[in-house]
């Protein structure tokens, strides 16, 4: 990029060059520099001071008030939280919610978004009605789901029996996980179908002329070429999975018995019933570490198997 | 300034030093005349309250009723919807000054408020002015004074009433104006409703935490350890006894029995208990006297549907029912004319015709024995009976310290142990034995988390 | 010939079937937001309005306030994408054109934003807010997302398929930085700059944790927890909450109505390059 900054002066003599080109460094680094900057200052203040400031907080037991003096507990905080019952439940509950909903959401929005890729009349309209749910917001879906689900005047109960999925334990997590999973339905198959159509006619017909069936087709030609954006879709589907707060303050609340009481909902009620920041700060690290370790896993694992050749 | 530090040097010195369980600090001068002194009248106040629906309403008019009838003082309401929210919001409000003048509370927060330092306490206006309580049910006042300081002012009074629909009991063949008062009438009822159809169970029950907290004052026995935490600072619980035990019994073999269905407490199924009633799913429910209006004018949409109101039943015992609902505290970080002014709002909701008029439009109980003889509550009562069930009722509890309630710091805490239990009972099938303690163990973990970061 | 049609019929059996799973819970929510309100516990429970009360909309919107919180979502939204798109433009022409020291370190820096999920920050964000004054003012609202790494390094991924040519050519006609972003890089980016401000939009509209924490009353409160306050509220009144949920995400239906085409194209810029 220098030598484009070079060539802004070709006619000057060799001699002055070095001169030039020390003080233009030091232009375009300070101009590197100033670009960075607002970008740089959010970052400090709402990123690396908050998450530094955690592990000085995950060492105090912070009182039921603010304006009361806080106590020193040091590591023996720490490791209490760590080997509570209530911890190791929040983490449960934090990784099946993302085993229910990621896998399912990208399998369901490819099997949309490859059926809603041929080439019949009115398609279209399939293809609308099947991203319609990206209008739907985290408050909307929620609303809709915790009244499909009430016993007393959902249509489910009805069909079902009666039975409150929200309040038992063992159908609470998989009940937000469908509604996650509706809300998400949306992007997801946009997503995905964005990239189907980037995958050349030519290579379909190519291998449909050389025989290849429909599924040897699609397992051979398509999917290979839809890895980047499934693998995409799973990365950003994980971290989502990870941060769902929504859906369990308008449904479950955590509950019933803290089945659906993930690291987040955890963290926000310590913080915001009990005050009790210490408590929020140990869980916030442990979810910032889980967060890592899959995005990590993800990357090395995952990545390897996506194709892109070119 | 140096009146406080005074106050504080004299409670100090005199009050004895043990001062767990409530505070002898009762800090705080009532700075009465500070309105004559403002700059600028009328002082506007921000009251923060949790009325819903019919109780808002009636909130409101009581509100223009009192900016209207004086110039001094404006009150502006402001809804948070849920005493829990208001909690919360009141909490973040302490941090970044953001707070209300005047605030509703639940009656559980009582020693939250106490230990948040955060209150003038009603006892330093009722003094300054020899405010005449004679007048009040002393339940009520005893309910929230802690060694002898009255903390807020009592306004909303409610307690727990039985529901039930007198056509399925008619068609059950039992006496429509009889209400079951007992836990064994209870199933003896349930068994009828279903056995002839008249609903598909006998009982809706919000898996409340606080229900067992009412049913072990009815059988006279505290809550929580040192005089049921009004001594001093409790420090356990004392429910795992076999009252309590007769008490989770009961309810997990109602379930069991498909007798009673079991709703959520809060969220978008909390009214589910209410509307299995409305829909004929269950024949009786509990619930508060205090969304009574509410609940009258909503059923009334439902022809099927003709509400009885009955006392609140329970285990048999020398006890009675709990003062419940919520109380008005004056919040000392205002200005002084703006702490006098909620005083002065806070008389005027505790006025009797203010409580004649907040009593019949909702269904809680009037906090004035004179109230009763006024124009709108007569009229309530003759039209609608069971309005008068809450009041009664908490007249006719015995005075112990199982019925002054239960005064716990993470009170929370200890409903969320319980209300786990509760719902791992009858959802997974634990045996009641095993619930009762398992909630006792986490109760006693809370409360025990709380005391140490309180510091005593 | 019989063979065909019967796959195609099929075909079109099987994307109704689905289609109306999908919208299935939509359909529901309009029938019963226009139910009255004891024809909501109906056993069998009604699929059709037979006479829709559209009153409930009405009091969605004034007793719910349902517009003050849609003007909140929007301008909240319009300030956190413009300023997403700002800050992810500006640096990511630093890391894509310009050189100067600890780029590549300053670089990873901006990613590691990225692994640092929303738990670990709220609390501490609060406070902070808190004391800046911000507490239940848009800038509260706005001002912590005002930048992201992931904008940053979709837009770098942008910039660095400028062709080298062209960058020459702008050099040689004596173009600054300022005019070649301007002129020449944007709008080449323009596909991930879309995408990018979809990405933005969405997530800023979603944002619940936040809005619930640093406001404290109905003056700026967003949709989302709009929806929870007017929940709450009319707890009796199903069909008003659901009336209310409906007119709120009636904006975004309208919006993916018409620019359904520009949607697909700014993300098939962006998944597609991985």
């Amino acid at each position: 990029m220098s030598q484009a900054i070079d060539r802004l002066a070709p006619g000057v003599d060799a001699a002055s060059r070095p001169v030039r080109r020390l003080s233009s460094r030091v232009r375009e680094a300070g101009l590197g520099y100033l670009l960075i900057l607002p970008s740089l200052l959010a970052f400090v203040t709402f990123e690396f001071y908050p998450f530094v400031r955690n592990f000085y907080l995950a060492l105090y037991r912070t009182p039921p008030f603010p304006g009361l003096p806080k106590r020193w507990a040091g590591l023996g905080q720490v490791g209490d939280i760590l080997s509570s019952g209530d911890f190791r439940n929040s983490l449960k509950v934090t990784v099946l919610f993302a085993v229910l909903t990621v896998p399912t959401g990208v399998i369901l929005g490819l099997a949309l978004a490859v059926l809603a890729h041929q080439q019949l009349k009115g398609i279209g309209i399939y293809r609308t009605i099947f991203s319609s749910t990206v209008a739907t917001s985290v408050a909307v879906a929620s609303v809709i789901f915790v009244t499909l689900f009430n016993p007393q005047v959902g249509l489910l109960s009805y069909l079902v029996g009666q039975q409150d999925f929200l309040q038992d334990p063992t159908w609470a997590l998989p009940a937000v996980s469908i509604a996650f999973i509706w809300q998400h339905l949306g992007i997801t198959f946009i997503l995905i179908s964005a990239g189907l159509g980037a995958v050349p006619d030519e290579l379909l017909e190519a291998a449909h002329v050389d025989g290849a069936g429909a599924w040897s087709r699609f397992r051979n030609v398509t999917l290979p070429l839809l890895s980047p954006t499934i693998f995409f879709a799973t990365v950003v589907g994980s971290i989502t999975a990870f941060q769902a707060f929504g859906q369990i303050d308008l449904l479950t609340n955590g509950g019933p018995g803290d089945k659906t009481n993930v690291l987040v909902y955890a963290a926000y009620t310590e913080v915001f019933q009990r005050n009790n920041i210490g408590r929020a700060a140990v869980l916030a690290i442990a979810l910032f570490v889980i967060t890592l370790v899959l995005t990590i896993v993800q990357l090395t694992v995952l990545e390897r198997r996506v194709f892109y050749g070119r | 300034m140096a009146t406080i530090t005074g106050l504080l040097l004299a409670a100090c010195s005199g009050g004895g030093g043990g001062s767990k369980g409530g505070s002898a600090r009762a800090s705080g001068k009532c700075p009465l005349g500070a309105i004559a002194k403002a700059p600028s009248k009328p002082v506007d106040i921000v009251v923060w309250h949790a009325m819903t629906q019919a109780n808002q309403t009636t909130l409101t008019k009581l509100t223009d009723q009192f900016n209207a009838a004086q110039p001094d003082v404006r009150v502006k309401l402001v809804n948070q919807t849920g005493y829990d929210d208001t909690f919360t919001k009141f909490k973040a409000g302490l941090g970044s000054g953001d707070l209300p003048d005047l605030v509703q509370l639940q009656d559980t927060s009582l020693q939250l408020m106490i230990d948040s330092r955060a209150v003038l306490p009603a006892q330093a206006c009722v003094d300054a002015e020899k405010y005449d309580l004679s007048d009040h049910i002393a339940r009520v006042v005893d309910y929230y004074t802690v060694k002898n300081v009255l903390w807020p002012m009592p306004f909303n009074v409610s307690n727990l009433v039985l529901l039930y629909n007198k056509q399925a009991f008619t068609r059950a063949g039992l006496d429509p104006e009889k209400a079951p008062g007992t836990f064994d009438e209870i199933r003896a009822a349930s068994e009828k409703i279903v056995s002839s159809g008249a609903a598909k169970v006998g009982l809706a029950l919000k898996t409340a935490p606080e229900y067992p907290e009412q049913w072990l004052a009815k059988a006279g026995q505290p809550y929580v350890n040192n005089g049921n935490g009004r001594q001093q600072r409790a420090t356990e619980v004392a429910f795992d006894n076999p009252v309590g035990l007769d008490v989770y019994t009961w309810i997990a073999s109602m379930v069991k029995d498909k007798l009673a269905i079991t709703t959520p407490t809060r969220g978008a199924g909390g009214l589910n208990h209410l509307l299995a009633v409305a829909n004929g799913n269950a024949a009786m429910t509990i619930e508060s006297s205090a969304s009574l209006a509410t609940i009258l004018s909503v059923i009334g949409n439902y022809p099927s549907v003709t509400l009885g109101v009955g006392p609140f039943p329970g285990p048999p015992g020398q006890g009675g029912v709990l003062v419940g609902g919520a109380a008005l505290y004056i919040v000392n970080k205002s200005s002084p004319a703006k702490q006098e002014a909620a005083w002065r709002f806070a008389k005027f909701l505790n006025e009797p015709a203010s409580q004649a008029a907040w009593s019949a439009g909702t269904g809680y109980v009037p906090i004035r024995k004179s109230a009763i003889d006024l124009e709108p509550i007569r009229k309530r009562w003759a039209e609608v009976p069971g309005f008068k069930v809450a009041y009664d009722q908490l007249l006719a509890g015995a005075t112990n310290a199982a019925t002054a309630g239960p005064v716990i710091g993470d009170y929370a805490g200890v409903r969320k142990a319980v209300e786990d239990a509760i719902q791992g009972m009858v959802t997974e099938g634990t045996p009641p034995k095993q619930a009762i303690d398992r909630a006792a163990q986490r109760a006693n973990a809370a409360i025990k988390d709380y005391n140490a970061r309180v510091g005593g | 010939m019989a063979g065909r049609r019967l796959r195609v019929v099929a075909r079109y059996t099987l994307l109704t079937a689905l289609a109306a799973i999908v919208l299935f819970p939509l359909y529901i929510t309009v029938v019963n937001s226009l139910l009255p309100s004891q024809q909501l516990l109906a056993r069998p429970p009604r699929l059709f309005p037979s006479s829709p009360e559209w009153d409930t909309y009405r009091r969605a919107w004034n007793a719910g306030h349902l517009g003050r919180y849609l003007k909140n979502s929007f301008i909240v939204t319009a300030l956190i994408v413009s300023g997403q798109i700002a800050t992810s433009i500006l640096a990511a022409y630093a890391f894509a054109f310009l050189r100067f020291p600890l780029k590549r370190t300053l670089f990873v820096v901006f990613l590691a934003t990225t692994m640092i999920p929303f738990e670990v920050t709220f609390f501490t964000n609060q406070q902070t807010i808190v004391s800046l004054g911000w507490y239940d003012t848009y800038a509260g609202l706005a001002v912590p997302f005002l930048a992201t790494g992931f904008g940053t390094f979709l837009l770098r991924q942008a910039f660095l398929q400028v062709p080298r040519d062209l960058q020459d050519a702008a050099a040689l006609d004596g173009y600054g930085h300022l005019r070649f972003m301007t002129r020449v890089a944007v709008p080449l980016a323009r596909p991930m700059v879309a995408a990018l401000a979809l990405f933005s939009f969405f997530a800023a509209w979603n944002q619940y944790l936040w809005p619930l924490i640093v406001t404290k009353d109905d003056r700026l409160r967003t949709v989302q927890i709009g929806l929870r306050q007017l929940r709450g509220e009319s707890v009796s009144d199903i069909n008003v909450t659901l009336a209310g949920t409906v007119l709120a995400a009636l904006p975004l239906f309208i919006l993916l109505l018409v620019f359904q085409k520009q949607l697909v194209r700014g993300l098939t810029a962006g998944a597609v390059k991985g």
